[in-house]
């Protein structure tokens, strides 16, 4: 069995207002998977139902092949988009509280606190109180009470969000060392290019529906638009020359020094081959790649159709 | 693991641990203070005659009077003078005697500083028993003790037919409604700790977080049994003082005044052959009253066990309501607007203890005995002023009434708290606080 949560037909609703409608997902053993979708798109109810904050109205949600129950919980590591901590409580009083509540025993929380204090270098702020450390500190103090009970699924709502760059890419390396280990990681995110680093599937969540989902090279394939793209050294006269009818020049950038980046589209049956055949020769080609849409531009693309009649 | 981590942020609190030392020290000043004050009255009066007729023959009375001395001025003392001349200033008071209280029975006494009641009755009672003297000498053949022998004073004494003792009466309900009162000072100080620490929870976001791993019920009763055990360990503390300052008050500070029973005893022996000893003994015990109601009469041991049961009953019915309000609250603002009618509600408890200690049989009283937000301060009162023989099992009758209600009420709240905590600066409204409630 290699799925470790499976979430069928899952809907609930708000006083009449449709928050998750219908929607059904896997998620894989030792994948990293992406939530996206706009502001009020369901994500973070799903991820409430998932984590049993918010009963679903109807639906399933399985967790390592049975029907999810508290217990489960304990394998799951939560950090929610709206993020707090006890203000009055020592770092170290907080990180012990929060561990005990996931299940581990006193001495195991211990001895896990040693661990990600030393790994993430605030060691020597298990005393001081929350409210006296930075938004950053506060922010990795967060981070590790999600992780401290090593959970087999990470499910972070917003991870990247409030975080400063630097707090952003130490997460990123954290979440990829993680699924090296085995770990399940579920983030929801705005943050499109952190979902095409480090995510292996992405799911799009739009109006409370799902609408999309697949691996993060799927989706772009399935949105791209056959355009190619070429860097080339030369004469930029000689290349649209060159180009004749067959292709048509949609995008270009000058890189300097008679250097140049392209994108193009083949008109009627011109294919990649016959661009690259009629080049030669007339320029000095660098490289050559199809041009595929950023996750940025699936999840406008996805998005705008609802978006725009609803306007 | 919430219970114990409200319980150590409460006692960790500084507030927390000013109000438990400086809570009970003020209750004690303000018994050091009612005791003082009634060890006033216990001050040497010296009462001087104005008897310008000679009536009395400058005497008053065969024995001494340890708290009041007389002297005898027989000319004539303008009011005027008693109060400005300087040879006046040692009196504290002029007992004017002229010949017309011979007809009219009316003597006049002015006095610098009001004497207490206590006072009031001893100085009337030997000016009434001279003056009597001199009636029956002046207008009869009788002699004097044959006069006595025939008029006896009399003291009616109002008991209870259930009660001859006179254990309960209005001091021993006041007793009972400062404990009614203590269980709900506790109840609101604590119960707006629970509203703040839910309200805070809910602003700071760590509900969401808190919530991944505990049930939201479990997390208001783990929040509702934290905050209380560190309102018990308080109230112990308070005991604790409290019953320590009692204590050595009577050791050291007062103890001629507060030893009531040594008292008694004293007269006893002293006023056995003297006849006015029966008006001496209540005036006795009037201003021991308070004294006596503090160390003799209320029955600590018997009702602590009732107290606690009510004290814990009531805590929860209310703190449910307290955590709901704070659950279902869009921001801190909107629950201090939410308190306003839980205030009411207390002080209409604290009306109801009144009510009952002035009507106690009365069926409004049986009603609020039984309404839970009522019933810890109203038992309390009925308790002290106590059950009619036979009657004792309303008290459990009350008690289970609030206990089914308190979990009446945190079945409610949970709802309430389930659905409302994680709801944010929204607005309350009461069509949603409806449909929370039935929503599962």
């Amino acid at each position: 069995m290699n799925t470790i949560l499976d979430i069928k037909n899952v809907s609930k609703s708000f006083f009449r207002k449709m928050a998750v409608d219908n929607v059904s997902l896997t998620v894989q053993k030792g994948e990293i998977l992406g939530i996206m979708g706009p502001n009020g798109a369901g994500k973070t109810t799903l991820i409430r139902i998932i984590n049993r904050i918010v009963a679903a109205d109807s639906g399933s949600v399985r967790f390592d092949g049975d029907i999810m129950t508290d217990r489960d919980l304990f394998h799951i590591g939560y950090l929610p988009e709206e993020r707090g901590l006890y203000r009055s409580m020592t770092v170290e009083a907080h990180a012990l509280f929060l561990a005990r509540l996931r299940g581990l025993s006193k001495k195991d929380a211990e001895t896990k606190i040693a661990y990600w204090f030393d790994r993430f270098g605030i060691n020597q702020w298990r005393k001081k109180r929350i409210e006296e450390l930075s938004k950053g500190m506060a922010q990795k103090v967060q981070f590790i009470c999600t992780v401290l009970h090593e959970p087999k699924l990470l499910i972070l709502d917003e991870p990247f969000s409030g975080f400063d760059p630097v707090n952003v890419e130490l997460i990123k390396q954290e979440l990829i060392e993680m699924k090296a280990n085995g770990k399940t990681i579920m983030l929801s995110t705005h943050n499109m290019k952190s979902v095409e680093e480090i995510c292996d599937r992405a799911v799009l969540i739009n109006d409370a529906r799902k609408v999309a989902e697949g691996s993060v090279s799927e989706l772009r394939d399935a949105q791209k638009t056959g355009n190619y793209t070429i860097r080339f050294r030369g004469n930029m006269i000689s290349f649209v020359n060159a180009l004749w009818t067959g292709f048509e020049l949609v995008d270009k950038r000058s890189l300097g020094d008679d250097r140049f980046e392209v994108v193009l589209a083949m008109r009627g049956e011109s294919t990649f081959d016959d661009l690259l055949s009629v080049l030669i020769g007339q320029v000095k080609i660098e490289a050559a790649w199809e041009s595929l849409p950023s996750m940025q531009d699936v999840f406008i693309k996805l998005v705008q159709p609802v978006n725009s009649s609803l306007a | 693991m919430i219970a114990l981590r409200e319980f150590k942020d409460r006692i960790g609190a500084r507030s927390f641990i000013l109000f438990s030392v400086l809570g009970p020290i003020l209750v004690l000043g303000l018994v050091y203070m009612l005791f003082a004050l009634g060890g006033e009255t216990k001050q040497h009066w010296k009462v001087l005659i104005a008897d310008h007729g000679g009536i009395f023959e400058n005497k008053i009375m065969a024995g001494e009077d340890a708290s009041i001395t007389y002297y005898f001025a027989n000319g004539i003392i303008e009011l005027d003078e008693f109060k400005d001349g300087k040879k006046y200033q040692e009196f504290d008071a002029m007992l004017e005697v002229n010949e017309k209280v011979l007809t009219n029975k009316t003597g006049f006494l002015f006095y610098r500083i009001k004497p207490s009641t206590r006072m009031q009755t001893r100085i009337q009672y030997q000016y009434e028993r001279r003056l009597e003297e001199v009636l029956v000498e002046r207008f009869t053949d009788m002699s004097l003790q044959k006069f006595r022998s025939i008029k006896q004073p009399i003291g009616v004494t109002f008991s209870d037919v259930n009660d001859p003792e006179g254990k309960a009466n209005d001091m021993t309900g006041w007793a009972g409604f400062f404990f009614g009162a203590l269980i709900f000072l506790f109840i609101f100080l604590f119960g707006m700790t629970i509203l703040r620490s839910v309200s805070r929870e809910k602003s700071n976001r760590i509900v969401e977080v808190l919530l991944a791993s505990v049930r939201p019920n479990q997390l208001m009763l783990g929040k509702i049994i934290g905050i209380g055990l560190a309102a018990f360990l308080q109230f112990v503390i308070w005991i604790a003082i409290i019953g320590l300052g009692l204590y050595l008050m009577r050791e050291h500070l007062f103890p001629d005044l507060l030893d009531a029973a040594n008292m008694n005893v004293k007269q006893l022996i002293l006023d056995a052959n003297d006849t006015s000893y029966q008006e001496k003994y209540f005036a006795a015990r009037e201003y021991n009253e308070f004294v006596n109601l503090v160390y003799e009469r209320v029955q600590f041991a018997n009702t602590l066990g009732f107290f606690l049961l009510f004290f814990v009953a009531g805590y929860f019915f209310y703190g449910a309501i307290f955590a709901a309000i704070g659950a279902t609250m869009g921001s801190e603002s909107d629950g201090q607007q939410f308190v306003i009618p839980i205030v009411i509600l207390l002080c209409l408890s604290l009306y109801a203890g009144y009510f009952t200690m002035n009507y106690p049989d009365s069926s409004m009283a049986t009603f609020l005995h039984y309404l839970p937000f009522t019933s810890p301060v109203v038992v309390m009162v009925k308790l002290y002023q106590g059950y009619e023989p036979g009657h004792a099992y309303e008290i459990y009758m009350s008690l289970i009434t609030l206990i089914l209600s308190a979990f009446g009420v945190m079945a409610i709240a949970s709802r309430l708290y389930r659905n409302g905590i994680l709801q944010f600066g929204h607005r309350v409204r009461l069509k949603h606080i409806f449909k929370w409630m039935k929503r599962t």
